[in-house]
């Protein structure tokens, strides 16, 4: 079997190749017999990459350990869900679920288009096909997941404790479709420079397919904190690790990508700018993964490092190096179409809007990289870590949410004083209302008060303009309220649906000062029938009991909760020593509501036979997991919005 | 317009950064062991900050703290202790001097930088005469016309087709 998988992708390896080959003769003979084949070849590469990965799964799953991957990284005793999931745990089988995606993607962009007879299409396949060929080489010849051991060993050496959680079967592959998908963007990009393509089609589409990657984006990085919040049991979900920050900073670009966008479509400006941001998000997009991959730097997120990071390095420098060259030479296709009204306008603060985002990215960037630059300068080793980046990119971040409640009320073209003052003037009033309100309750410090300010004004703002909306609906159709309210974002989804994106990212502000600025802390070694408090909360020790669960031992303790003296709950925190890796994890316990999390972890158990509890109140955290809801929901809408472009072109047609 | 608003803006980045590089936790203001901790990073592999951290290291590592602030000692010397001891890699943010400043000031100076040219290209477009007032008459097809003689051919062809 291992022989038919590594056929399978070296054929896949071939096929990129000659896709690129055939794409190329087409596109320049005009023949549309060759681009046929390149279409087909690209098909072809989705269709082996299935097969190997569906081989490589059926072993992973079978526990065949003639494969040095699955000895690697399962073991007899591991449930076999996490067998299944044991295909993102290594660099092998990561770089391959990399190359199903891509391909997928590459095979669902020719679905999508199969209807359109214009080559521009073909030269966006050759650009993933070139970028398949990179992948397809890596497993062909460099990291084959399907090396075979000369003699298997009995059993294997199972999978990392801290990837043997539900929200890892999910994380990674949606967290993948986000990376990898923005391939679509950069080959669409690349291929108006290729052909020399004007008009603003192309980047109407271009939008959608970076919504749905940002989307997948920012859902897997929400899952991705979920887990760290969970499965590292710390009491926080963001530490600023660097693949944290490797997702974070495609996911930034690409949030700047898709307000500057809009710019190019309404006033045919920003052509330059916003071609380098798709060819910045896709590139972070690589360097997010040679982050994962090179072991540069240390990370709890890092799973599979390897020798593989100066390859993608390559990658990062060649396609870079190439789309730097297109964009200088085509540099008088993109020269602006238009002229500005005024400097207060939509234009205006989504210009500003683009500074701030890219400034953001810029200081993650270098404060992911900064430990490796110094220590290359200056010989000592440091660490730039949460400290810093809560203090560099919170003020930027704060100015950002600002601007979420600003840009979007203000007019397109220019915005008058009157305008401005009339949107304003009740939003300011809240958020100077939601401050004062707040401060009683212990909020203190600058970040915190700009952030309650900025929260309650975008919140009003977006409220304003729903209702706004609403009254311009019922002036025309008089529908009761909820009928209006949908009807006014069926009409205009995109605008709409960003709105409740930007409620979403507002919801997910809250959440991250609540849970940072009120967390309390309490920790104590407890002896069974001995009580700690922690805020409202009582917390008294059952007992402690060593239990064996499928492939680990546990020992848990058992906490009987109650609140404001009422009876809440039994939680049990654990310690997990697994039986391959021989390293005790943390089981956290959680009990959460819309107001705060109660969030326990069992320190250890001391030699007196107490037990140390560490116990926090993260407040408002839901509202991080549910602003990402409400953010994907919004998007969807967003996206939805493409109904009504394929009825104006049936219409036009 | 635009300058007094650049001026704005540039004041803030500054006021950002001063407050940056002076800021101390809000859950550090409550609890002077968390005011350390939360600044320090484990020195073993897990590489969690210290206040967060559950692992024997880091639990001992945060009762040496508790026992140095009931001696009387200060945050800075009991910092220094521990960086003494472990190095400077377990600084969760690099002190701001020497080559490692840049890493503070850099952000802020970019911003700044970016914000500038923002408002010059907008100082520019603002000032731009309109084209279509230019020369009406030989005026070139705009991408909207093209995009729909596109699509009608696509339309068209598809149609051929079928």
């Amino acid at each position: 079997m291992s022989e038919i998988g590594k056929l399978a992708l070296f054929l896949a390896f071939l096929c990129s190749c000659y896709a690129v080959g055939a794409f190329v003769v087409g596109l320049r003979s005009g023949m549309a017999g060759p681009l046929r084949s390149g279409r087909r070849a690209v098909w072809a590469v989705c269709g082996l990459t299935l097969l190997a990965t569906i081989l490589l799964v059926r072993a992973l799953v079978a526990r065949d350990f003639t494969y040095r991957y699955v000895a690697e990284h399962t073991s007899l005793d591991l449930p076999t869900m996490y067998a299944f999931s044991s295909l993102w745990a290594g660099q092998e089988g990561s770089l391959l679920l990399w190359l199903l995606i891509l391909s997928a993607y590459g095979a669902a962009f020719l679905w999508c288009y199969r209807k359109r007879l214009d080559p521009f299409y073909d030269a966006v396949a050759m650009v993933v096909a070139c970028v398949m060929i990179f992948f397809t080489s890596l497993l062909s010849f460099v990291s084959s997941p399907f090396r075979i051991l000369a003699t298997p060993p009995p059993d294997g050496n199972g999978l990392n404790p801290l990837l043997q959680d539900p929200g890892m079967m999910i994380h990674p592959p949606i967290l993948y479709t986000g990376y990898v998908g923005f391939i679509i963007p950069f080959a669409f990009g690349i291929a108006v420079l290729v052909m020399n393509r004007t008009g603003t089609r192309w980047i109407e589409e271009v939008r959608r397919w970076t919504l749905f990657n940002w989307m997948f984006l920012g859902f897997g990085i929400l899952l991705g904190a979920r887990w760290a919040y969970i499965e590292l049991g710390w009491g926080g979900y963001w530490g600023w690790d660097p693949v944290e920050n490797a997702s974070l900073m495609p996911w930034l670009v690409g949030t700047a990508f898709l307000h500057s966008v809009m710019i190019e479509q309404r006033r045919g400006m920003l052509k330059t700018w916003n071609i380098v941001l798709i060819v910045l998000t896709f590139e972070l997009s690589i360097f997010g993964t040679f982050l994962t991959r090179s072991g540069v730097l240390t990370s709890v997120h890092s799973f599979a490092e390897s020798d593989i990071g100066p390859w993608f390095m390559g990658f990062i420098l060649v396609s870079g190096t190439i789309a730097t060259a297109l964009i200088l030479y085509r540099k008088a296709l993109l020269e602006s179409e238009n002229r500005m009204d005024a400097v207060v306008s939509r234009e205006g603060s989504f210009l500003f809007n683009n500074v701030l985002f890219v400034a953001l990215c810029f200081a993650t960037f270098l404060g992911t990289t900064f430990p490796v630059l110094s220590e290359a300068v200056t010989g000592s080793k440091i660490s730039v870590s949460a400290p810093f980046f809560n203090r560099v990119n919170v003020p930027i971040a704060l100015v950002l949410l600002m601007l979420t409640g600003i840009g979007p009320v203000l007019s397109w073209k220019r915005a008058t004083g009157a305008f401005v003052k009339r949107n304003f003037l009740i939003p300011a009033f809240v958020g100077v209302l939601a401050t004062l309100v707040c401060v009683p309750f212990g909020l203190r410090g600058v970040y915190p008060i700009v952030c309650v300010f900025g929260a309650a004004f975008v919140v009003a703002t977006v409220v304003m303009e729903f209702a706004r909306g609403v009254q311009a609906r019922k002036d025309v159709e008089a529908p009761a309220n909820p009928a209006a309210l949908l009807h006014l974002v069926q009409k205009n989804k995109r605008r709409y649906g960003g709105y409740i994106v930007h409620l979403g990212v507002v919801m997910i502000f809250v959440g991250v000062l609540g849970s940072s600025v009120f967390q309390k802390e309490a920790h104590a070694p407890l002896q069974p029938g001995q009580s700690m408090a922690i805020g409202p909360y009582a917390l008294t020790l059952d007992r402690v009991e060593d239990m064996q669960i499928q492939n680990a031992t546990q020992t848990r303790a058992h906490v009987q909760v109650s609140r404001n003296g009422k009876r809440l709950a039994d939680m049990n925190p654990s310690k997990a020593m697994y039986t391959k890796a021989q390293q005790p994890m943390t089981e956290v316990a959680l009990h959460s509501t819309a107001a705060e999390d109660l969030y326990l972890i069992l320190g250890g158990v001391n030699e007196d036979g107490s037990a140390s509890i560490q116990a926090y109140i993260n407040p408002l955290v839901m509202f991080v997991w549910a602003g990402g809801v409400v953010m994907v929901i919004g998007t969807l809408i967003c996206m939805a919005d493409r109904m009504r472009l394929k009825r104006e072109e049936k219409l036009l047609a | 317009m635009i300058r007094p608003l650049v001026l704005l803006v540039l004041m803030a980045l500054v006021a950002a950064a001063s407050t940056a590089l002076a800021t101390e936790s809000a859950a550090g203001r409550k609890d002077p062991a968390r005011a350390i901790t939360s600044q320090l990073i484990c020195p073993c592999s897990c590489g969690e900050i210290l206040s967060g951290c559950t692992c024997e290291t880091g639990k001992s590592m945060q009762g040496f703290v508790t026992d140095e602030l009931k001696k009387g000692k200060g945050k800075e010397e009991i910092t220094t202790a521990l960086v003494a001891k472990y190095g400077e890699v377990i600084r969760g943010a690099p002190k701001a001097e020497g080559f490692n400043l840049l890493v503070w000031v850099l952000p802020f100076v970019a911003t700044a930088i970016g914000f500038v040219i923002a408002a010059l290209v907008l100082k520019r477009w603002v000032g731009r005469r309109n084209p279509a007032l230019a020369g009406a008459g030989d005026a070139p097809m705009t991408t909207a016309d093209q995009d729909d003689l596109r699509a009608r051919a696509e339309a068209e062809l598809r149609g051929l087709r079928e």
